[in-house]
C-alpha cells in the first residue's frame, strides 16, 4: 500500500468506522430534516427533494431508510448539485446516519454524522474532497409541527487538486497537484422548522456559516434550505 | 464514486501529503520567501519590482489594479522603453509577489509611502520626470497620491478607475459584478468555500481562494479572456475594500491644484463603465483628455487589440509632456 494512501485512510478511517458501526448495529439509517414526532415506526422509506443556498444555489434529492430499533434511526444518502450550465462538474454526496438520542416530553435531541464526497471544477482546477459532517439538533416536536436549533461542523478532510493548463500558463507554472490534508472546515448554526401532514413534511432550515477558525467567513456566510419529505409505509409481508 | 477515487489513488498513486498553506504549492512564494524574486526593500517591506529602459529616461510608474492584483497583466507597458522611457513595475505591498502583512497594517498612507519610496529608489535625478500609468484600482491609487501630493507627478494616464469618491466606486462595483444567480460563474466563485478555508494570516490559502474566485469575472466588463497574474493578495484586497466602506474616502479635494493634463481611458466593451461614468469620474481634473479604446474591455492594456488601439495615444500624450 502506498504511504500516501495510509495518510488518506488515517483521516477517513474514523468516519468509516463510525458509519459501519451504525450500519451493522442497527441493520441500517438517514440526513434529511425530520419531524421525529410525526415519523411513525412503519414509515420505512423517506424520499426528499430540497433546494436552497448551501455555499451556492443547490438542488438535491435524498433517500432515507428507517431502521427497526428502539432508538429511532435513519440511514440516508443525499445528492446535490449547484446551479450552473455544467451539471456534473460540481456536486456533493453524503451518506450517513441520523438518530434520536433523547426525548423528554416534546423536547427531543438528535444527532447525525455523514461522510461526504464532493467535487468542484472551474476553468483553473478540479477539486475532489472527502469530508465529514456532524450535527446536533435540539427542538420542540409536535405531530404536526416542530422547531429546532442545530449546530454542525463540516470538515474538508482531504482534497485532491488537479490544475488545468490555463492555471499553469496564466498563474503558476509550478503548482503542485495532489492530495492536500486538511483543506478546511466550517461551523454552521441555525434553526429548522417543519409542518407535517398526512405522509408529507414541508421543512425549512436557515442559519449562518463561519470557518473553523472563527476569524473568516465564506463568501456568502449563511445557508437556507426548503425541502419536502414523502414518507412511505413499510410493505407488509 | 468515492470508492473509485480510492482505488484510483491506490493504483494510480497518491502524491505525497501536501500542505495548503505552504507557499510554493498552490501559489508561488513571495519576495521575502524566495530570494530569486526581483525585489526592492521599501519601508521595511520587500516589494516585487522591476525596471526597464534607460535609467535616466522619463519614468513611468505602472500601478496595477485590484487591490491585490499584480503587474503581470500590464507587462505590455514595457513597449515604452523603445521610446526612451524608464518603465517601473512593482507589486503593491501585500499583492502579487510582494511581502504579506496582517490586515490591520494596511492604510492609504502606507501605499503613498511605498509609492514615494519606489520613485525615490529608481529616480536618478531630481529633474527626472515621473508619470503614472494606473489601471483600475491602480488609477484610483494614482489619483489618491496626486491628491495627496499635487506637485510631484508630471502626468498621469488613468485607465478606468472605479471612482475617486467612494460612492462612485460602489456604483461601479455594483454594475461590474453582476452575476446571473443560476449561472456557472456564480457557482464557480462560491462553491469552493466548502473545500478550502483559511485563517486571516494564512495568506497562501486566502490568496489561492481569491484567484479561484476572480477567475470567473462578470461578462459585464467585456474582457476578451482572463488576464495573467502571479498571485492575488486576499488580505490587502479585503483590507482596502473594508477601509473604503468604513472611511468613504474622497480623493478629489486637492486635485484642482494639479495642473498637467490627464489622459483618461475607458473601454468600448465595458458595459459597466461607459462615457457617462468616465466623464463623471474624470471631471475633477482641470484638464482631461478622454479616450475610448475600441475593441477592448476593462483590461484594455492586456490584450492585443486594446493595447494596439491605446498605445499610440498614450505615447503621444507622454511625448507631449516629457
Amino acid at each position: 500500500m502506498y504511504p500516501q494512501l495510509i495518510i488518506l485512510m488515517k483521516f477517513i478511517k474514523p468516519i468509516l468506522l463510525i458509519l459501519i458501526f451504525f450500519f451493522l448495529s442497527t441493520k441500517n439509517s438517514y440526513s434529511q430534516t425530520v419531524n421525529w414526532e410525526s415519523l411513525k415506526s412503519d414509515q420505512k422509506h423517506i424520499v426528499s427533494a430540497h433546494a436552497g443556498w448551501d455555499y451556492a444555489i443547490v438542488y438535491g434529492v435524498s433517500y432515507g431508510y428507517q431502521i427497526k430499533s428502539k432508538m429511532p434511526i435513519l440511514l440516508n444518502v443525499d445528492f446535490s448539485i449547484p446551479a450552473g450550465e455544467k451539471v456534473l462538474e460540481d456536486f456533493k454526496t453524503k451518506i450517513g446516519a441520523q438518530f434520536r438520542l433523547y426525548k423528554i416530553n416534546h423536547f427531543q435531541f438528535s444527532a447525525s454524522i455523514h461522510g461526504i464526497y464532493r467535487r468542484y471544477e472551474n476553468p483553473l482546477v478540479r477539486l475532489q474532497n472527502f469530508g465529514s459532517e456532524m450535527k446536533g439538533i435540539a427542538g420542540y416536536y409536535k405531530p404536526k409541527w416542530f422547531v429546532a436549533a442545530e449546530v454542525g461542523f463540516d470538515k474538508a478532510i482531504v482534497t485532491h487538486f488537479k490544475h488545468s493548463n490555463l492555471y499553469r500558463e496564466n498563474y503558476y507554472a509550478d503548482v503542485k497537484d495532489g492530495w492536500y490534508i486538511p483543506t478546511g472546515g466550517n461551523f454552521s448554526y441555525g434553526l429548522q422548522a417543519g409542518y407535517s401532514f398526512k405522509k408529507s413534511d414541508i421543512l425549512l432550515r436557515l442559519g449562518s456559516v463561519v470557518t473553523q477558525n472563527f476569524s473568516t467567513k465564506p463568501t456568502i456566510p449563511f445557508y437556507a434550505e426548503i425541502s419536502y419529505n414523502f414518507k412511505i409505509l413499510r410493505v407488509s409481508k | 464514486m468515492a470508492i473509485a477515487i480510492l482505488i484510483s489513488c491506490m493504483f494510480g498513486g497518491c502524491d505525497t501529503e501536501l500542505r495548503i498553506n505552504e507557499s510554493g504549492n498552490l501559489v508561488p512564494k513571495t519576495a521575502d520567501q524566495d530570494p530569486s524574486v526581483p525585489a526592492i526593500k521599501i519601508n521595511n517591506a520587500l516589494l516585487h519590482a522591476e525596471a526597464f529602459g534607460p535609467p535616466a529616461g522619463p519614468m513611468i510608474v505602472v500601478l496595477h489594479g485590484g487591490p491585490g492584483a499584480d503587474y503581470r497583466y500590464l507587462l505590455n507597458c514595457k513597449e515604452f522603453t523603445n521610446q526612451g522611457y524608464r518603465v517601473v513595475f512593482y507589486d503593491q505591498r501585500g499583492a502579487g509577489l510582494s511581502q504579506r502583512f496582517p490586515k490591520s497594517h494596511y492604510t492609504m498612507q502606507v501605499l503613498y509611502d511605498d509609492l514615494s519610496g519606489v520613485i525615490s529608489y529608481y529616480r536618478t535625478s531630481p529633474t527626472q520626470k515621473v508619470f503614472f500609468l494606473g489601471h483600475s484600482w491602480g488609477a484610483m491609487l494614482a489619483s489618491a497620491y496626486i491628491n495627496q501630493y499635487p506637485t510631484v507627478i508630471s502626468g498621469a494616464i488613468l485607465g478606468e478607475p472605479g471612482g475617486l469618491i467612494w460612492k462612485d466606486v460602489e456604483d461601479y462595483i455594483s454594475r461590474s459584478r453582476k452575476f446571473e444567480p443560476l449561472s456557472e460563474t456564480l457557482s464557480d466563485a462560491v462553491y469552493a468555500d466548502q473545500f478550502i478555508t483559511g485563517k486571516e494570516d494564512e495568506h497562501a490559502i486566502l490568496d489561492y481562494k481569491l484567484m479561484l474566485q476572480v477567475s470567473g469575472e462578470s461578462s459585464e466588463i467585456g474582457n476578451e479572456g482572463k488576464v495573467p497574474a502571479w498571485r492575488s493578495g486576499a488580505v490587502t484586497f479585503n483590507a482596502y475594500l473594508e477601509l473604503g466602506d468604513k472611511e468613504k474616502p474622497n480623493w478629489t479635494n486637492n486635485l484642482n491644484r494639479y495642473t498637467p493634463k490627464v489622459l483618461f481611458i475607458y473601454s468600448a466593451n465595458n458595459k459597466a463603465y461607459g462615457l457617462s461614468h468616465a466623464q463623471k469620474v474624470s471631471s475633477v481634473y482641470a484638464t482631461v483628455q478622454l479616450f475610448k479604446t475600441e475593441g477592448a474591455g476593462h483590461d484594455m492594456l492586456s490584450f492585443p487589440i486594446g493595447w494596439n488601439n491605446t498605445y499610440p495615444v498614450m505615447l503621444a500624450y507622454l511625448n507631449s509632456l516629457k
